[in-house]
């Protein structure tokens, strides 16, 4: 089917009333240029829609009303309605937002550019920059601590996770972590810091006080990216390499639980508003694999654009306007 | 048409998964985890393209033949060599690990100071709904700056002193398209990566502008005196409209190797003037001895004879008979 047709059956859709919208999820193809839009129910793609160039990951806003998709290489965000999908807006003059989070209190938007070195901050109200940030090694995911003062920023190249400070926009610490460290995250407890190794097989806990490393679990080589499982105790983490996701428990001594078999680099995650399934995006196989969460097995798997990275599921008419502040595939969802 | 993209996806990362992901892991290579899975359909889009020019294209020339089979036909063999080194990535490998530092400080540099590609669909938001349309938009623009880069390798000298191991070939077939030096293929590849950067071209739609392209581009080289009808041969690069450009220069006609310049759309000869559509039968090659030479020579001498002919255009001192005035046609 080709994009117009997938336009038009989209319109179709919005046409139709917002009942399509609430069970969407996105997906961002990154190397088409495109977003799809699948329906949670059908397990189909209904809509392909264009979006400026390499877009890799999204966030919600902190009101809670738009979804930003970050397009790389044109140096944008796109703003997307978070119940109907539809275009709002376009955030110009943001430079390589690869990967992006607001802030707890939603004060602060901090964008890290991958491929131009820097991490910048914003002030969220009107994306006014504050201060960027010029640091070495390919600045990859983020995440916060719960009172919005930190930002951890992982540094793929050089194998470090480095602090900056929000209000003076400041390197607090930088410190090695090991090698290739990707998807980063910040437990409830806000005392310990998870930071996967994809040039490794699993992931490293960090004091987010000063970067001393206080632990080391396998899940896998390629371990990549993390998403909480909404309970405040386990996560998910995408091993690219070795082509599964594993189930952790963070509560007690830190512990793999679980884990399904899911080839083609699997890489972001989101889970469906009941809790049920995991949606994770396919790099490799143009696909989203659908992951019932009780069996931990694989019962779908949807067919997208080329190099599908980000997910996130529209919230529809679910979405309270105070809702929880999330960065797609990083520690900002406090579920 | 899903079926076929399951098939291919699914045997490059079958490749990718099985060969070239474990050895970057264990060389701790993982920044090159994505880049990687490119690589991997592009060697398969370059057995895909060898395979369209060996059974597909071979087929024609066989049954077809504008020049008969005869004692030159041993020349081809090198071209052979170059389609297979270039389609299987082993020379473009080489050229990646060079111009890619490079390209990337260019693009971030100028990224750096606010400058994003300019992507089309913003100034023609239908092109955004029609796959097909806008990639005929941008493989359009892709070959204007391929045809004047083709220019600009028969205008300078220095850069002739390269382009002309292409022209040198007299028994042109399908795999003389192929037949540069690494250096004219490292410029060449260097201004279109970058032109295609600042316009704004997908990394999905460069790939596929570069198959397509360069498939064309072999047929146009084919041993057939065919083209595509009056219309066809007016909107699409032949094998008849090429050959032309690569016709030996006479005294009557010394300048006969500065026309049908374009690549894939003969508009732009059109357009420019350099456009000749006469349909008579030339003899191929160039005018020059210590040129015509290369016909004969393996890769390897090719490579460094040609690497020699470019110091001596850039060196004054290193100059020899080879590119005196007068034994090729000046540029216009």
């Amino acid at each position: 089917m080709n994009k117009l047709s997938f336009a038009a059956l989209a319109l179709s859709l919005v046409m139709a009333g917002g009942a399509a919208q609430a069970d969407s999820v996105l997906i961002l193809n990154s190397e088409e240029a495109s977003y799809s839009i699948l329906s949670r129910s059908t397990r189909t793609e209904i809509a392909r829609l264009p979006v400026g160039r390499e877009p890799h990951h999204l966030i919600v806003t902190p009101d809670g009303k738009e979804v930003l998709i970050g397009s790389t290489a044109t140096n944008e965000l796109l703003g997307l309605d978070i119940k109907t999908g539809e275009r709002k807006r376009v955030v110009k003059d943001i430079i390589d937002p690869y990967h992006l989070g607001f802030s707890p209190d939603g004060k602060w938007l901090v964008t890290a550019a991958y491929r131009l070195d820097h991490v910048d901050i914003f002030h969220a109200d009107g994306f006014r920059l504050a201060g960027r940030i010029f640091i070495d090694g390919l600045p990859s995911h983020l995440a916060f601590d719960a009172d919005s003062k930190t930002v951890f920023v992982t540094l793929q190249q050089s194998g470090r996770l480095a602090a900056f400070d929000l209000e003076t926009q400041s390197l607090k610490w930088n410190m090695p972590v090991g090698n290739t460290p990707a998807g980063v995250v910040m437990l409830p407890d806000d005392k310990r810091l998870l930071v996967a190794l994809t040039g490794e097989d699993g992931f490293v806990v960090v004091d987010p006080k000063d970067g001393a490393l206080k632990g080391r679990v396998q899940t896998g080589k390629g371990a990549h990216n993390f998403w909480p499982k909404g309970d405040g105790k386990h996560y998910f983490i995408s091993n690219r390499v070795e082509g599964t996701v594993s189930l952790i428990d963070t509560s007690g001594d830190m512990r793999v639980v679980g884990s399904v078999r899911i080839p083609g680099g699997p890489d972001c995650m989101d889970i469906t508003p009941d809790g049920k399934e995991l949606w994770v995006t396919q790099r490799f196989l143009r696909r989203v694999a659908v992951v019932d969460i009780e069996q931990l097995k694989v019962v779908a798997n949807i067919p997208v654009g080329k190099s599908p990275h980000g997910v996130f599921m529209l919230k529809g008419t679910a979405l309270q306007a105070d809702g929880p502040v999330r960065a797609a595939s990083t520690a900002s969802d406090r579920k | 048409m899903r079926e076929l993209t399951d098939l291919w996806v699914g045997i490059q990362a079958w490749l990718f998964e099985t060969i070239v992901s474990p050895v970057l892991f264990h060389f701790g290579l993982m920044a090159w985890y994505e880049p990687g899975y490119s690589a991997v359909e592009f060697l398969m889009l370059g057995v895909v393209q060898i395979a369209i020019i060996a059974f597909g294209m071979r087929f024609f020339e066989r049954r077809w033949p504008l020049e008969k089979s005869g004692p030159d036909d041993r020349l081809i063999r090198v071209d052979q060599v170059y389609t297979v080194l270039n389609k299987l990535g082993i020379v473009p490998l080489a050229i990646f690990i060079v111009t890619y530092p490079l390209v990337q400080h260019i693009e971030l540099l100028v990224r750096a100071w606010g400058y994003a590609p300019p992507r089309l669909e913003r100034i023609l938001p239908w092109l955004g709904d029609n796959a097909l349309a806008s990639f005929l938009v941008y493989f359009v623009l892709y070959d204007f700056a391929a045809y004047w880069l083709h220019r600009a390798q028969h205008g300078f000298a220095w850069w002739w002193s390269l382009h002309s191991l292409h022209h040198s070939q007299r028994r042109m077939t399908v795999w003389t398209d192929d037949r540069n030096h690494v250096v004219d293929d490292l410029l060449i590849n260097l201004a279109l990566v970058l032109f295609s950067q600042f316009v704004g071209v997908q990394p999905g739609e460069y790939v596929l502008i570069l198959m397509i392209g360069r498939l064309v581009e072999s047929w146009s080289h084919a041993n057939v005196d065919m083209s595509f009808g009056w219309l066809g041969e007016r909107l699409l690069v032949g094998p008849r409209f090429h050959r032309l450009h690569h016709a030996l220069s006479t005294p009557e006609e010394r300048h006969i190797q500065d026309h049908n310049f374009a690549p894939v759309f003969p508009i732009w000869d059109i357009l420019f003037g350099t456009a000749i559509y006469d349909g008579k039968h030339r003899p191929t090659g160039v005018d020059d001895a210590t040129v015509d030479a290369d016909n004969g020579r393996g890769w390897i001498t090719q490579q460094v004879t040609v690497f020699g002919r470019l110091l001596r255009a850039l060196v004054p001192g290193f100059r020899r008979s080879s590119m005196q005035p007068g034994l090729r046609p000046p540029a216009e």
